[in-house]
């Protein structure tokens, strides 16, 4: 809201003086770094082939890609002690076989890369169902946007950590979380400010609502925050990730409940 | 309280032993033409002994010298010095009004009298005369003494848009800004776009950089003493000023005439009135404005007692037609009372109100809430000056400030999935004691030597977790309504020595140490209405710093050139910073979030002034560094501070071209802020991710700006003056970075661009100027 509210100043210092707050594409020289081992997994509670994706940094003038590291080893092991054993099914991307993680239970994960071991634990927590979608008019000095609104029933009495991964014509287009401190126990109507102008006709909008535990929620507000999501912008650090051994990225056992709406 | 007196006492018997023949002058020093008193007026004795004074923040002096005739001189920027001849046999009182000149050409930036700057034991001091800051151009024509002190050395804007300043390699929440007394805990308006001091209101303003006397305290980097008007004693007089986005009024006149005097003065800015020009009901239908109501009376009772009474209010609105509204601002209340004892113990007594606070209300089909949050200090604050002899000085008294802090409320109305949540409110209560001598030694020689007592307890009633290294909560306490929870007692010793070369120069040198016990929380990289001060706790300690600093002080060409030097290191201890994603709204466990480091900045400021003729104007150049370090941040190794600039120029001129026209420009430059780039980047989910390494160890580009104004006065002797100023802001339109950002190419998603935002290109306006 903070960084609407400066826009709304320029905006009006803008109308007052009929210049504009402009935006320049610039360069800029950016240090190299060494590549550092990126792991990103996720264990959800759909029977499904889970997947763990493992890269390296790149340097900033690069295209942007997917900068695999094969030939690691994966293991995830549950609390109960099951070892699922992952498999290098592209580049960089390891399956499992079909399995669901359960509510209550941590999973470890362990990744070797060339001899050095990252690990990661995190657990599954309750499950929320996600209960409808329904789509809200905001006008903004003048603009008209629509925007998603994701409607569920927070449980009373725990702390709950709530990701929403929106995907667009199955294209991920926002990726935001929320937590429940202000509206523990209610009926939750939360707004995705994703603007939705561009849509055709028969386009399907679909939002995955997951539950994720305190760690996981902390790394992706503070991803947020990077990007200058959830108020004023913010000195940039690498979020705060689950992973050992300065590996980057994120290791998340979380609920998943997914809705879709199409455009008519 | 009593060992104060107990002191007083005995200096007074002290003093009477030895002042034979000694007799006391006093009295206060004010403008001929208004009757409005004059601070930091000199008042000069030339006789067997040469001895000279400069007049109290009330227009006071008291000197106390063997009998004698002396040649006297009273003397303040801007009028006419007055002499006399006057014999000195018995103790008396000795009022002067002096004249002003209207052959005004002082520049803005003085230093009371000719060469005070160099005699005086007092460092890093700066005054800006705001009678004359309308000749220094600013941002849409809107006078600003914040702004313009941002001009001076050692004084570096935290930003475009930004009424925050950084002091010798302090941070924003470091300065204390007081307003009659009254701390000001929001000095902006519009997100920084303007101060909240509106200058017609304004009579003094004193900036300490370091060797702050020891009546001053609560803050490690500067004192911003800011003195309103006190009101015309002898007429009624009505001015102000139509600008393009604000508009002023000022009236002032007498109680009672020549007994007491009352001012108001009032600002108003309607940018939403452009808005409501639209014929678009989503524009017009918004709502942003800020003003500010500034009030002061005085009566003088008797020639030993006066009584003030001022205030400020001033809030910002805004309003996203009915479904979104947001206000904040400050408001302060302060009483005085000045009373002579004898006719050489001074006091003052204050009773201080200072309140800031914000709503946000919320209105819309799906949420309906409103959030409330504030700070609120009562403070009591007695003041002693003592003359002891004509080279003597003695200040001392006691200061009690009691802290409300409510950090937030949340109220759902009707509609709405919050919850009502009110986060536990924080008290606390900060006792300090000072006394402080001003010793002329010698010819060559002056001395300040202060200590100041300082203590903080943090009271009940609360809940009160203790935190580890890593933030998780080791122990949780329950504390009853006014049990104390943690007291933090400090001395801080104040010292500044001064040693005359010739009658031109002077080399200086001071110690001071600042303790601070209230902290401002942002992350964020620019100031916010919403910004939350904590107290120091169980887990939060005092900020602590020791700053040295000498210098060369030189006038040139009879007193026409004005050259300094200044050198300062300073040590912070405790000092805060967050760790990476914490979330400062409604947090009730903020104290989780923070860590603790040192800090160290140093640095060199030269200023160079010319003070008298139709060009004058000056330079300030400052070379610093300001580094941090913290265990937990950027491997534990020292890193730059965001208010690092490593070098920060101002060139000032102003031209009085004829009787009704002036021009005046302002160029600076400065290094660009010390931020985080990434340094690589990564995939997260198929979203491009960015790798950061060192902490603020890139740079944005310089940012540089030239401004410029011209003000054409009317004809004199019309009943009404009034006056045009013209200004142009950014005159080449340099496109200087607000923000640089870095994100997917919209057009080729495989790319990724750098993005720089800039705030002001080029801005003209235009204010008209009344007074009747």
């Amino acid at each position: 809201m903070k960084s609407t509210i400066v826009k709304l100043i320029v905006t009006a210092a803008v109308i007052v003086t009929s210049l504009s707050s402009c935006e320049k594409v610039i360069d800029l020289e950016l240090n190299k770094s060494e590549p550092v081992i990126v792991v990103y997994g996720e264990i959800n509670d759909q029977t499904e082939n889970q997947y763990v994706r493992i890269s390296r940094t790149y340097s900033f003038t690069e295209p942007n890609k997917f900068n695999e590291v094969t030939g690691a080893r994966v293991i995830v092991t549950s609390q109960a002690g099951s070892v699922i054993n992952y498999s290098e099914i592209t580049p960089g991307v390891y399956q499992s076989s079909k399995f669901r993680g359960r509510t209550g239970v941590q999973y470890t994960l362990d990744v070797t890369v060339d001899g050095k071991k990252y690990s990661a634990v995190s657990t599954m927590p309750e499950k929320v169902f996600l209960d409808s979608l329904n789509f809200r008019d905001v006008s903004f000095f003048g603009n008209n946007s629509t925007y998603l609104i994701a409607n569920f029933l927070d449980p009373l009495g725990i702390q709950n950590q709530y990701r929403y991964v929106l995907s667009i014509k199955s294209k991920v287009v926002e990726d935001l979380v929320s937590e429940d401190r202000f509206n523990d126990g209610n009926v939750v109507a939360n707004t995705i400010y994703y603007k939705l102008n561009d849509l055709e006709r028969g386009d399907a909008i679909e939002l995955d609502l997951q539950c994720i535990d305190r760690n996981v929620y902390k790394y992706y507000y503070a991803f947020g925050q990077n990007l200058g999501e959830g108020g004023p912008p913010v000195a940039p650090a690498n979020p705060p990730s689950n992973i050992s051994n300065g590996a980057l990225g994120i290791f998340s056992v979380h609920t998943s409940s997914k809705r879709i709406a199409k455009v008519m | 309280m009593r060992s104060f007196l107990l002191v007083a006492l005995i200096l007074f018997s002290f003093t009477c032993s030895y002042g034979q023949n000694r007799f006391t002058i006093s009295g206060t020093v004010s403008d001929e033409a208004s009757g409005e008193t004059l601070i930091g007026a000199t008042v000069k004795l030339d006789g067997q002994v040469v001895t000279g004074i400069t007049t109290n923040s009330y227009g006071f002096y008291s000197i106390n010298i063997p009998s004698g005739t002396y040649k006297i001189s009273v003397s303040f920027i801007g009028y006419k010095t007055l002499i006399q001849s006057i014999k000195i046999d018995k103790s008396g009182k000795f009022n002067f009004s002096l004249v002003g000149d209207n052959e005004l050409t002082e520049v803005v930036i003085s230093s009371t009298k000719g060469d005070e700057n160099v005699s005086n034991p007092q460092m890093g001091l700066q005054k800006v005369n705001v009678r004359e800051i309308s000749n220094v151009p600013v941002l849409l024509g809107e006078r600003d003494v914040l702004k313009t002190l941002q001009l001076l050395p050692g004084i570096k804007s935290a930003g475009e848009g930004n009424s925050g300043f950084y002091v010798r390699g302090g941070s924003t929440d470091q300065n204390l800004i007081l307003l009659d007394e009254a701390p000001v805990y929001n000095a902006s308006h519009l997100l920084g776009f303007f101060s909240t001091f509106n200058s017609d209101a304004i009579k003094d303003l004193s900036v300490y950089k370091g060797g702050m006397p020891a009546q001053y305290g609560g803050r490690l980097s500067s004192v911003l003493d800011i003195r309103m008007n006190e009101g015309n004693r002898k007429n009624y007089e009505m001015e102000g000023g139509i600008g393009l986005i604000s508009s002023r009024l000022k009236i002032e006149g007498p109680l009672v005439k020549d007994k007491g005097s009352f001012m108001i003065s009032a600002r108003r800015t309607y940018l939403d009135a452009f808005l409501a020009l639209s014929p678009d009901s989503a524009i017009n239908g918004n709502t942003l404005f800020f003003y500010d109501l500034n009030a002061k009376a005085n009566y003088q009772l008797d020639d030993k007692n006066t009584f003030y009474l001022s205030g400020y209010f001033g809030r910002d609105k805004l309003g996203i037609s009915k479904s979104f509204g947001f206000n904040w601002g400050n408001s302060t209340l302060t009483m005085r009372w000045n009373h002579l004892y004898g006719d050489r113990l001074f006091s003052n007594t204050s009773l201080i109100y200072s309140n800031y606070n914000y709503v946000i209300q919320n209105n819309n089909d799906v949420n309906n809430f409103e959030v409330n949050s504030s700070i609120r200090d009562f403070n009591i604050k007695q003041d002693y000056e003592f003359s002891i002899s004509n080279i003597n000085n003695l200040k001392f008294g006691v200061n009690a400030i009691h802290h409300t802090i409510s950090p937030g409320k949340l109220t759902s109305r009707g509609n709405s999935s919050v919850n009502q949540i009110t986060n536990e409110n924080r008290q606390g209560l900060e006792l300090a004691g000072y006394i402080s001598d001003e010793w002329a030694i010698s010819d060559k020689f002056n001395m300040v030597t202060g200590l100041r007592l300082s203590s903080f307890s943090l009271l009940g009633p609360g809940t009160f977790k203790t935190y580890d290294l890593d933030g998780i909560a080791t122990d949780t306490l329950l504390y009853g309504k006014g049990k104390v929870i943690q007291t933090y007692l400090y001395l801080e010793p104040r010292f500044s020595l001064s040693y005359q070369l010739g009658s031109i120069g002077s080399l200086k040198a001071a110690y001071t140490r600042n303790i601070q016990n209230i902290h401002l929380m942002s992350n964020s990289t620019t100031t916010s209405p919403t910004d939350l001060y904590i107290l120091n706790s169980n887990n939060v300690k005092p900020e602590i710093a020791d700053q040295v600093a000498g210098g060369y002080f030189r006038n040139f060409f009879d007193n026409t050139y004005e050259f300094s030097v200044e050198l300062y290191y300073k040590w912070l201890q405790n000092q805060i910073e967050y760790r990476t994603g914490t979330d400062l709204r409604g947090n009730s466990n903020v104290e989780a979030d923070l860590l603790y480091g040192k800090g160290r900045a140093y640095g060199i400021e030269f200023f160079l002034k010319k003070r008298f003729g139709r060009f004058n104007g000056w330079i300030g150049y400052t070379l610093s560094k300001t580094e941090r370090q913290f265990d937990q941040l950027n491997g534990a190794s020292w890193f730059y501070a965001k208010q690092d600039r490593t070098h920060d120029l101002s060139l000032v001129g102003i031209f009085k071209a004829s009787t009704r026209w002036s021009f005046s420009s302002v160029f600076v430059y400065n290094t660009g802020n010390a931020v985080t780039y990434p340094s690589g980047k990564y995939q997260i989910n198929g979203r491009t991710a960015f790798y950061y390494t060192e902490k603020n160890g890139y740079r944005t580009p310089a940012y540089h700006r030239l401004d410029f104004a011209a003000t054409l006065e009317g004809k004199p002797g019309k009943k009404l003056q009034s006056s045009w100023s013209f200004g142009v802001y950014n005159v080449y339109n340099r496109q200087n970075a607000f923000a640089i950002n870095f994100k997917d190419d919209p057009d080729d998603a495989t790319k990724t661009q750098v993005v720089r935002t800039t705030l002001f290109g080029i801005i003209p306006s235009v204010t008209w100027n009344f007074k009747f």
